[in-house]
């Protein structure tokens, strides 16, 4: 039964479909919670009794902080499949991830400074946290100029799935520099296990404004596949049926 | 929560960073979506093409 499942996955036309029916309804109910948690973040939740009202830079920044690390996760774990199982799909689901996370960094190291401004004291450090934030954006620009840079599909596909495997060993390293070493940046008030650190007055728009981006980022990149799917099987009999 | 709008606004005096944080950050939330469809678009018209020289 799972390998049915897999090897559906593995098939382009069932993807396209997939992603063309999927798209909007992940996208409207995304637009639709966030506006909800951005009511809730900017208006209902309290100020913080030290950071005042420039804490609420936390709904924007953390949604997006959490994302670029998970979709560089999701990025490598379908670059391995790619080539483990030398599956296509998977290796264009790698190819879509990448631009949707490396603007999701930018946003992430924006977001960032301009709250680092008035709570350090400054718009940027060579803090571990940030340093290895920003080399996920230059791991992301890498895997992008890596697959522009081989004409052949097949081999772009291998090399660059070989950086994006090699480059996930940054992920830890940034979830977990707030712990291993003395950083500027405060450790994670929300935990995947446990209680935040947050009363659930400012924590419920946070916990829903993840929950809009994951749906978001869902829709995107399954815009993203098929323009990837329609770029890679320029061959196949199935588009006439799709673009017909 | 009783809060005016003037000191909405104002974010207890950090407004500069607030709105330019969620304007950032929401702008890449849109320009996502829209580089997203340019690429689809681009990509249609592209395989539309393709087939139109091989009917």
């Amino acid at each position: 039964m799972a390998w049915a499942w897999f090897h559906r996955f593995a098939s382009p036309p069932w993807i396209y479909g997939f992603a063309q029916r999927w798209a909007p309804w992940f996208g409207g109910s995304a637009a639709l919670l966030m506006l909800v948690a951005l009511f809730g973040g900017l208006w209902l939740a309290p100020p913080d009794y030290q950071q005042k009202d420039a804490f609420r830079i936390v709904y924007i920044h953390a949604p997006s902080a959490t994302f670029s690390l998970a979709v560089y996760t999701a990025m490598a774990i379908a670059a391995a499949v790619g080539l483990i199982w030398r599956m296509k799909v998977a290796h264009a689901v790698a190819a879509a991830c990448a631009p949707i996370g490396a603007w999701l960094t930018v946003a992430t190291l924006v977001t960032g400074s301009l709250w680092g401004k008035p709570m350090w004291g400054t718009y940027w450090a060579w803090d571990p946290r940030l340093t290895s934030e920003l080399i996920l954006l230059f791991l992301y620009f890498a895997y992008m100029a890596l697959r522009a840079a081989i004409e052949d599909p097949a081999k772009a596909d291998k090399a660059s799935a070989v950086l994006a495997v090699v480059g996930v060993v940054n992920v830890p390293i940034i979830r977990y520099s707030v712990t291993w070493w003395n950083s500027l940046h405060q450790k994670a008030t929300t935990k995947l296990l446990g209680d935040p650190d947050m009363d659930g007055s400012m924590v419920w728009p946070l916990l829903l404004m993840l929950l809009a981006f994951a749906l978001y980022i869902a829709a995107v990149l399954l815009v993203r596949l098929r323009a990837e799917l329609l770029r890679r099987e320029r061959n196949a009999s199935w588009i006439r049926e799709v673009l017909g | 929560m009783s809060r005016g709008l003037d000191d909405f606004f104002a974010m207890s005096g950090y407004a500069f960073y607030v709105w330019w944080s969620f304007g950032v950050g929401f702008g890449i939330v849109i320009l996502n979506v829209l580089l997203a469809r340019a690429a689809l678009r681009r990509a249609e018209r592209d395989a539309r093409r393709r087939l139109e020289m091989n009917p």
